[in-house]
């Protein structure tokens, strides 16, 4: 079983540990988002340590600062994805092209990670399909 | 004259859409983006809507050539979170089909590096020998794709004593057209002429945006996770790790042919040493997992495979994530396609193995 150990930290530190694993040669695994029972984002940051991961974890935030400057693009698609997918921000990270979500899902429309299923089925995803327009017309 | 050449999201040389804009002066490209979420299908969030092993199933589905790749991610991920030891011979199961998965996965793209460079006739002769791979996986599987050898707890299917003398068999064959493709490609012209000194990716810039598997490999950063993290009992196998260093798209050719020869040793290895015993755990019923997280790594084809599960002891996934070898190497292309030729841009995307149904989930 490969080692996995968790570390809380606050908003604060997310840059420190980012430059203090960034000069030690850490590469950063992936950045990884949920919904805690709260109802607030759950954010960690996991760093491959020797042969484990070390997962620093913010609770409670909805705003963090981007380590993409630390990083580089390894930090900044993780942090574009999750702030497609869910209600959080990343300080600094240029949001004005999507990434994952279609046109019609960003800017607060998507984040299907978070919105129910049942009501993201009844929430307008855009124009319909020709064909499915042609059969309304011909029933 | 300065243009902008978009390509994609559909594109003779792309297995599956992207969209690249390259930004040239003449015929050179100065500047490059890629665009990505054409694949996108919301795995994750139906994996919220599902059971352990209804998502199991599914992620298996996320990808058809690292299918077993994803269900053992997610297997590793679930067992780890309810303390679960797999059986050694599942174990080993599991390493022989994901070996063979790689094999034939490499095979794959070695064919498509070979028909864009123009070389046609071993690009046929390539998929012709990755038949015998498949026709393996059939055997042991039932299934060409998607094989369905895992479960939660261990391997979902056992390897008999004839299907092992079979396969053993079939590995000194696929070896030895290995090794004659290995001698073809590292002295082809063609080969030399259409992939040295194309779309470079220094050891620095690997390192800088965080390339994984063989693409980081062929520009001599010796990462794998088979060695750096082992799982799946790989610490038993005695393999080395295949780096170059021209860091260009001939050193992604030649990396994936040498790293076959590896995977045949551990396929060889774990047949031989293969241990008696139980293939899983027995567990008939919907696993029980308790509340808790863990992240796991797995070396899959195209390089590391994160898959981190959250569980509040429900019968969902109260969230997966998952974060493949493409989506670490896909930001590389930009920087490989700088200083580069229109018409070299197909072969330099196609160089890193993307897979971007895996990518866009």
């Amino acid at each position: 079983m490969q080692e996995y150990k968790k570390i809380s930290i606050t908003k604060d530190e997310v840059v420190p540990v980012a430059r203090r694993m960034r000069e030690a040669g850490v590469p950063l695994a992936m950045i990884h988002g949920f919904i805690n029972d709260a109802g607030k984002p759950n954010i960690s940051y996991e760093y491959e340590v020797g042969s484990g991961i070390e997962s620093y974890t913010v609770d409670g935030e909805d705003v963090l600062p981007s380590i993409a400057g630390i990083y580089d693009l390894a930090a900044e698609w993780p942090e574009r994805e999750i702030m497609e997918l869910m209600e959080i921000t990343f300080e600094g990270v240029d949001t004005s092209q999507r990434l994952f979500m279609p046109e019609t899902m960003i800017e607060g429309q998507g984040h299907i990670i978070v919105t129910p299923m049942d009501e993201l089925i009844k929430k307008n995803l855009g124009p319909k399909e020709p064909a499915e327009e042609q059969g309304k017309e011909a029933e | 004259m300065s243009y902008i050449v978009p390509i994609g999201p559909y594109h003779p040389a792309l297995e599956e859409p992207v969209h690249a804009r390259l930004y040239t002066d003449g015929e050179e490209i100065s500047r490059a983006e890629v665009f990505i979420g054409y694949n996108h299908r919301g795995i994750e969030k139906l994996a919220q809507q599902k059971n352990h092993i209804q998502t199991l199933v599914m992620v298996e589905r996320v990808c058809g050539i690292c299918s077993h790749s994803h269900a053992l991610a997610y297997a590793m991920a679930c067992e780890s979170i309810a303390q679960m030891e797999v059986p050694k011979r599942g174990q080993y199961i599991r390493v022989i089909t994901a070996e063979l998965e790689r094999l034939h996965s490499h095979y794959l793209w070695l064919g498509i590096a070979l028909h864009i460079i123009g070389h046609d006739s071993l690009f046929m002769h390539t998929w012709d020998e990755r038949e015998t791979i498949m026709d393996i996986l059939e055997e042991v599987s039932g299934n060409r794709v998607n094989y369905g050898m895992v479960t939660i707890g261990g391997s979902r299917r056992d390897i008999s004593d004839e299907t092992k003398t079979h396969i053993l068999e079939m590995l000194d064959f696929i070896e030895k057209s290995n090794l004659r493709l290995r001698d073809i490609l590292l002295a082809d012209k063609t080969v030399a002429l259409r992939t040295q000194g194309v779309g470079v990716l220094t050891t620095a810039d690997s390192k800088r945006i965080g390339a994984v598997g063989p693409h980081a490999r062929a520009s001599n950063v010796p990462v794998d996770v088979r060695k750096d993290a082992p799982y799946s009992s790989y610490d038993d196998f005695d393999f080395n790790i295949a780096v170059w260093d021209s860091c260009d798209v001939f050193a992604r050719v030649v990396v994936r042919v040498l790293e076959n020869i590896e995977s045949i040793k551990i396929i060889r290895q774990a047949l031989e040493m293969l241990p008696a015993g139980p293939v899983n755990l027995g567990l008939n019923k919907l696993p029980k997992i308790p509340a808790g997280e863990y992240m796991v790594r797995h070396e899959a084809p195209r390089g590391q495979l994160c898959y981190k599960v959250v569980s509040d002891g429900g019968q969902n996934p109260k969230r997966v994530s998952i974060h493949v070898p493409t989506f670490k190497n896909a930001p590389t292309v930009p920087t490989m396609l700088k200083g580069n030729s229109v018409a070299d841009a197909g072969l330099i995307i196609a160089s890193i193995d993307p897979c971007f149904s895996c990518m866009d989930r």
